[in-house]
Formats: C-alpha cells, sequence, structure tokens
C-alpha cells in the first residue's frame, strides 16, 4: 500500500490544527485516515473522516476539490483525469500559478500509486456534494451520483460500506434537488436488497431510511408501513441514522392511530437526535410531531418544551393549540376557539404535514372535557355537560360520555332516569399495574446498562499488552517475594544475631 | 391496439351498465369475459406501453366493475376491483375520471364499516388532495364526516347521515354501518348503565320494534326484565383482583440476579 508508511497525524495533534488546516490539506488527512482504516480494516477511522463531511462540505468548492484530486494521484492516472472532467476547468490564471508552483516546490511529493478506490468513492462524494450548492449542477450531480453508484457496486469492497452509506444519501439528494425523488426509488430498493445480502448493515440502515422519507414524502403510508414491516433495522447502524428511522416510525404510528408507538419511538428519536443546535431542523420536526403525538394521548406536552431557544417560534402554532386544549371545559366555547386555531395556522400545519393528525385532536378536546368534569363533578347532568362542552344536542352527550365510560377515559356511569352521569373516585394507586409499571421501567434501564457495557470499544490486540504488563506485574512480584524473603532471612538473622 | 372483441365487450358493458334498471347478471358475465380479454391484450396490469386510450378503456372497464360489485353487494369483489384500479389512478397520467373520487369514498367507508381505522387514515392521507380540500369534495367529506362522529360518539349524527350520502352506491353501506354503530352503542351501554326501560334502549339503539331489540338483546346476552320493563346489563369488570405472585417474586429475583451481575 502507498500509504502506510505515511502515518496520519495522532488525533490530539489534528484536533489543534484543523483550525488552521486548510480545506484541501483536511481533505489530504482524511484520504491518509481512509487508507489506514481500508489497511488495518477498522472501520472506526473511516467514521471519523466522515463525521468531519459536513462542516467540509462548508468550505469545499472547485479549486478546492481540483487541488485536492491532484495532489493525491499520480499525474497519469486515469481516475484522476476522470474525476477532474467532473469539475469545471480551471482558468487562466489558476492555470499559471500551477504549473509555475508546482514544479519548483518538491514540498508535496506527488504520489506514485494510485491510491484505494475508497478514496475515490470519497472524493466524488465531496464532488456531488459540492453540485448540490448550485442550481445549474443538479442535472450533473444526478448523473455523477448514479455513475458512482454504478462503480460502487462493480467494486464490492467492505470497507467502503460507510462511504456507501454517506453516497446513498447524497443519491438522495440529488434526486430531490432534481426534482425526481419518486425515479430514485428503484434504485434504493435494488441496493437495499443487495446490501441486505452483503450484511452491509451501514449501506441498510441508510437506505431503509432513504425509502422511508421517499414513500413519506409522497405519502405513501401503506408501503412505508409495508416496508418496516418486511426489513429488520440494523441493530449496529450510527445514531443519526437511528434517530431518522425512529422519527419516521413515528410518523407511520401516527397515522394509524398508535399513539402509544408513536410516543416512544419519537423519544427515541429525540434521544438520538443530534444536539439541538448542530441539527435544528430534525430537532424542530420530531418535535412538531412530537407535541401532536401527546396531544392525542391526552396529556399535556411539557411546557419548557416551548421556550426552548430552537423551538420557541418553530412550535408556536402547536402552542396555540395546545393552550386551547387545556382551557378546554375550563372555558366554555372551546371547541368553536379550537376550530379558530386550526384554521389561522392551516398552511403551517399543512406544511409540516400533521393537519389531518391535529383535526383528529377535535375528539380530544372532547374527550379532555369530559375527564375534567368527571373529575370535579361527582354528579352532573347531562344537560350541563352538553352546555359545557358546546355539544349540539343532549342526545349526544349521552353517546359521548357513554363511549368516554366504555374506552376508559373517566369512571362512571349514566343514571338515564334522571339525565345524569355519576362520577366514582379515583381509584387506589396500589394493584398489579403498580408492578407492572416498575417492572417497565427497572428493564428499561438494565437494557440501557447493558447496552452501555455492549458500546464499550476495545482496541485490537491491546490485551496483548495489557497481558504482557501483568506477566512483568507477575514476575516483580515474584521477585519482590523473594527478596522479602530473602530479607527476612536477613532479619530473621539479624533479629537471632542480635537476639 | 385493443382487439375488435374488447371493444364490443366494451360498448355492450356501458350499455347493460347504464340501462336502468341495470342488468347485474348480464354486467357480470360481460365483466369476466372482458377481464379475460384485458390480461390477453396485456391491459390488466399495464406495463407502461400501452396506449393511453386503451388505458382510459381498461380503467372504465374496472370501474364499472367496481360499481357493479357494490350493486351486487360483493364487497370482496369491490376490494379486488380498487385495488386493481389503484395503479390506474397513482402511477399513470391519465385524463382524471370522474368516477375516482366517489370510488376512493366508498373504498374509504369500507374501511370505516370493517373497522379497520388505521388502513382508513392511511388511506385518507395518501389522498392525493390538500388536506384544506377535503371537506370541500363531497364524496370524501361523507366518510370523512362519519368517521370523525364515530370517534367522537356522536352516534345520533351518523345516524342521520345515512340518508345524505353523496351517490347511489353509498346507500348499499348505509345498513352494515349501521350494523356497526349498533354494536359500538351497545357495548358501550354495558359498561356505562346498570339497567335501562326497554323503550329507552330501543331509541338509544335505533330500533322501530320491539321484537326487533328482544332479539338483538338475546344475541348480546342481555337480562330482559319484561315485567318491570327493564333490561338489565351484567357487569363484568367486578373481578377480585388477584396478587401475580409467581410473577412478582421472578421479576424481583430476575432483579436481583441484574443487580449482582452490576456489582
Amino acid at each position: 500500500m502507498a500509504s502506510t508508511d505515511t502515518k496520519p497525524p495522532k488525533p490530539e495533534e489534528k484536533k489543534d490544527e484543523e483550525r488552521k488546516l486548510t480545506p484541501t490539506a483536511e481533505i489530504k488527512i482524511n484520504i491518509a485516515f481512509i487508507e489506514r482504516a481500508v489497511a488495518e480494516l477498522e472501520p472506526r477511522f473511516t467514521h471519523r473522516v466522515l463525521r468531519s463531511l459536513t462542516a467540509l462540505r462548508k468550505r469545499t468548492n472547485d479549486k478546492v476539490l481540483r487541488d485536492a484530486i491532484e495532489e493525491n494521484y499520480p499525474a497519469e492516472s486515469t481516475v484522476k483525469a476522470k474525476l477532474l472532467s467532473w469539475l469545471p476547468p480551471a482558468t487562466e490564471a489558476e492555470m499559471d500559478i500551477d504549473s509555475t508552483v508546482q514544479p519548483e516546490s518538491t514540498l508535496p511529493p506527488k504520489p506514485t500509486f494510485d491510491p484505494v478506490p475508497e478514496v475515490e468513492i470519497y472524493l466524488r462524494l465531496l464532488i456531488i456534494h459540492y453540485f448540490h450548492t448550485s442550481k445549474e449542477n443538479y442535472a450533473k450531480s444526478i448523473q455523477l451520483s448514479s455513475e458512482t453508484v454504478d462503480k460502487m457496486l462493480a467494486l464490492n469492497r467492505r470497507s467502503m460500506d460507510p462511504i456507501a452509506a454517506k453516497i446513498w444519501f447524497a443519491v438522495e439528494r440529488s434526486y430531490e434537488l432534481g426534482g425526481e425523488l419518486a425515479d430514485a426509488r428503484p434504485l434504493f430498493l435494488a441496493a437495499q436488497r443487495t446490501a441486505a445480502l452483503r450484511h452491509d448493515d451501514d449501506t441498510q440502515a441508510s437506505l431503509i431510511n432513504r425509502l422511508l422519507r421517499s414513500y413519506l414524502h409522497y405519502n405513501l403510508y401503506d408501503q412505508a408501513d409495508k416496508l418496516v414491516s418486511k426489513t429488520t433495522f440494523p441493530i449496529s447502524a450510527s445514531s443519526p441514522q437511528f434517530a431518522r428511522y425512529h422519527y419516521f416510525l413515528g410518523r407511520i404510528k401516527a397515522v394509524q392511530l398508535n399513539y402509544t408507538t408513536a410516543h416512544t419511538n419519537l423519544q427515541a428519536a429525540i434521544r438520538r437526535a443530534p444536539p439541538a443546535k448542530t441539527a435544528p431542523g430534525f430537532y424542530q420536526a420530531v418535535h412538531k410531531l412530537f407535541v401532536v403525538v401527546e396531544l392525542l394521548m391526552g396529556d399535556i406536552p411539557d411546557r419548557s418544551i416551548f421556550r426552548h431557544p430552537v423551538l420557541e417560534k418553530a412550535l408556536a402554532a402547536y402552542f396555540d393549540i395546545v393552550k386551547v386544549i387545556q382551557l378546554s371545559a375550563v372555558r366554555t366555547g372551546s371547541l368553536s376557539e379550537f376550530q379558530a386555531t386550526l384554521t389561522k395556522h392551516a398552511t403551517q400545519f399543512e406544511a409540516d404535514k400533521t393537519y389531518t393528525l391535529i383535526v383528529r385532536l377535535r375528539q380530544n378536546v372532547i374527550k379532555t372535557g369530559i375527564r375534567r368534569l368527571s373529575l370535579s363533578y361527582s354528579r352532573i347532568s347531562l344537560r350541563d355537560i352538553c352546555l359545557k362542552l358546546h355539544l349540539d344536542s343532549e342526545e349526544d352527550a349521552e353517546y359521548i360520555v357513554g363511549k368516554a365510560i366504555r374506552d376508559g377515559v373517566i369512571d362512571g356511569r349514566i343514571i338515564h332516569e334522571k339525565g345524569w352521569m355519576e362520577c366514582e373516585g379515583r381509584k387506589n394507586g396500589y394493584g398489579p399495574d403498580v408492578s407492572e409499571v416498575y417492572m417497565r421501567r427497572i428493564s428499561y434501564c438494565m437494557d440501557l446498562h447493558n447496552q452501555s457495557v455492549k458500546a464499550m470499544r476495545y482496541p485490537l490486540d491491546a490485551h496483548r499488552k495489557e497481558l504482557a504488563a501483568a506477566e512483568g506485574a507477575r514476575e516483580r512480584e515474584r521477585e519482590l517475594a523473594k527478596e522479602i524473603q530473602e530479607g527476612d532471612l536477613d532479619e530473621d538473622d539479624d533479629g537471632l544475631g542480635g537476639f | 391496439m385493443a382487439s375488435r372483441q374488447l371493444q364490443t365487450l366494451y360498448k355492450d358493458l356501458q350499455r347493460a351498465f347504464d340501462a336502468r334498471p341495470t342488468d347485474l347478471k348480464k354486467c357480470g358475465i360481460l365483466l369476466a369475459q372482458l377481464k379475460i380479454s384485458l390480461v390477453e391484450t396485456g391491459l390488466l396490469l399495464p406495463n407502461g406501453d400501452a396506449s393511453l386510450n386503451d388505458m382510459v378503456i381498461a380503467r372504465d372497464i374496472l370501474e364499472i366493475g367496481a360499481f357493479w360489485s357494490i350493486r351486487a353487494k360483493d364487497v370482496p369483489a369491490f376490494d379486488r376491483y380498487f385495488s386493481q384500479l389503484h395503479t390506474f389512478y397513482t402511477d399513470y397520467s391519465l385524463p382524471p375520471s370522474k368516477r375516482e373520487f366517489p370510488l376512493r369514498g366508498l373504498n374509504l367507508i369500507r374501511l370505516l364499516i370493517q373497522n379497520r381505522i388505521a388502513d382508513f387514515h392511511t388511506t385518507l392521507e395518501s389522498l392525493p388532495l390538500p388536506a384544506d380540500e377535503i371537506n370541500l369534495n363531497p364524496y370524501i367529506r361523507h366518510p370523512v364526516n362519519l368517521e370523525r362522529w364515530l370517534m367522537e360518539g356522536s352516534y345520533s349524527k351518523v345516524w342521520n347521515a345515512r340518508e345524505e350520502a353523496p351517490a347511489e352506491e353509498y346507500k348499499f353501506f348505509v345498513d352494515s354501518l349501521m350494523g356497526t354503530i349498533r354494536n359500538e352503542i351497545a357495548s358501550c351501554e354495558e359498561v356505562a348503565y346498570e339497567s335501562l326501560p326497554i323503550k329507552d334502549v330501543a331509541t338509544l339503539l335505533f330500533f322501530s320494534s320491539q321484537s326487533e331489540l328482544l332479539k338483538y338483546a338475546q344475541e348480546r346476552g342481555w337480562q330482559v326484565d319484561l315485567s318491570a320493563g327493564l333490561i338489565r346489563f351484567a357487569r363484568k369488570n367486578d373481578e377480585q383482583m388477584e396478587i401475580p405472585k409467581q410473577k412478582l417474586i421472578a421479576a424481583n429475583l430476575a432483579y436481583a440476579r441484574e443487580l449482582e451481575q452490576i456489582v
């Protein structure tokens, strides 16, 4: 391998250097990392490179990319020519500088080998991301991504998997920007099958998310649900992928009225999501849905969510809805108020794709109302319920209360002859369900603990050193023991002598 | 180009379907023949190389088939026709059909009656309509309102809306819809009341005669007290709660073991 002798700098050094580095130099370091990852079969290094992708992406331009390619490939390389052909040709002035400076300064030694194919794919990834920055390049990015995908599949190298996962993300973005997201779906489906067969977890996770996103973009909840039931999401997938997956699941489940599952999934998505400041878009999107699902479950979301600096503005419309629901049964006319709030923010809800979910909240306004009434009155006439909740008729009120009792929203019964509802006191909080809740929480904690134990990393062969150290220690101990023994004897002798 | 045989059969079908009253039997025979010739010409599941005109004809045939199956009270057949039509509606850019939304609405009602609420909502989400236009489309608005009332518990509104069907075929579902809500109401009453006068049960369940009610009460196992004029509902949830000893012991042992592992 060409690279094994050019050892990449240690991470500690790199951190300090990073701020000063030009993008080209950073790409060079990254390439060294990739080569090392391939040479040592250690995907960790590749992951490190990919982590810096977002930051690096913003600093690249065609000059940076061109320089990076020039520097890392030998002059007569065909791969280089191909990569360069995607970039716009250098302007005259740049060319001059390049040709005059390069021969004189022999400092960056020209590599004589082509680097590993992973590097080529990595550079392609950077180029695709660069194409995404300007509109006129969208068509080119689609072309390049499909070519890259073909290449990836032909090469079929396991060490390429982490980069491949990122490539698929870039492919999706290319198609989306080019306005033909649906066209990419057959491509994804085929690739997903291949990835599953090759146990390529990174790519599989990335592709499942791509597919789900594509389905949900076109409101194809049915297909999305089937995809979820037919595939297993790889456990070893990275956190951001998991966060996305949970978010998509949450959306599907919410539409299917399975709010409890939706709630758990969204919670997982929030926990796994990158910090609010780095990925505000995702954070906001998850919270929007989370608030709605929580309301649908009959809970009132925590107020502090709405004061979060990242969320405050985005969730303003949702906060209005929460306020209306909280006021229901306290103030009369909440149903009409709910309708008014809904129409006021309709366009935003529409854009967030939460409109239909929020429409479902109407029945929750009624439910919350009935629950509040049942808590505050031990006996209330159906007529009063009807007036307080703005229902159309007493007859309706009777049916609605009956349904609420059956669904377990309230504990009570209707005395039909007298036309009132009687509410029983609260059930005492002790029973088998308490131990069940306890069990659930404990097992969650246990699971978390076990997962973290499993997630600990042990570098390869590190235990050898430890073994050697232990061996040395034992050796020393033995010597010590021997010395003590001898010393003891000496001392004893001395003592005896002295005695 | 669609074969000549297909064309003539299609014309026959149109004539038979538009005739009043519709000759259901003849339509059925024609549809069976048409489906065979559709398969022969590769139009039943088009591969994308069929001409636009042929696809419109195929879609028309399937649409008539869907309506026919409802008139013939054959819900599984409707299900089949509708899923075949789905490709025509979503995957090809054909000129819009005026029967599309009535059929979509019928499909929604079918899901509602079979109590597939989750499917109902996924189907609703995937409608090619912006969300605020759902309330403007009479065919879609009807099932959406029905679902909302059912979920709220405003059963009397559902009852009153049964005559407001936007299309002839919707009425076919009314009877089964009434059956669904009757069961819903009955299950509510069992929990919400201890006893009810027979007369009131009849009005609550929308029964017009007492004999119908008595038969229904027997089906659900209610105690009818004719002398007092009352129906008593057996309470089910008054059983004594037992402490699941085994489960608790097992859980506690498991905690102890895990603790041991951690410490």
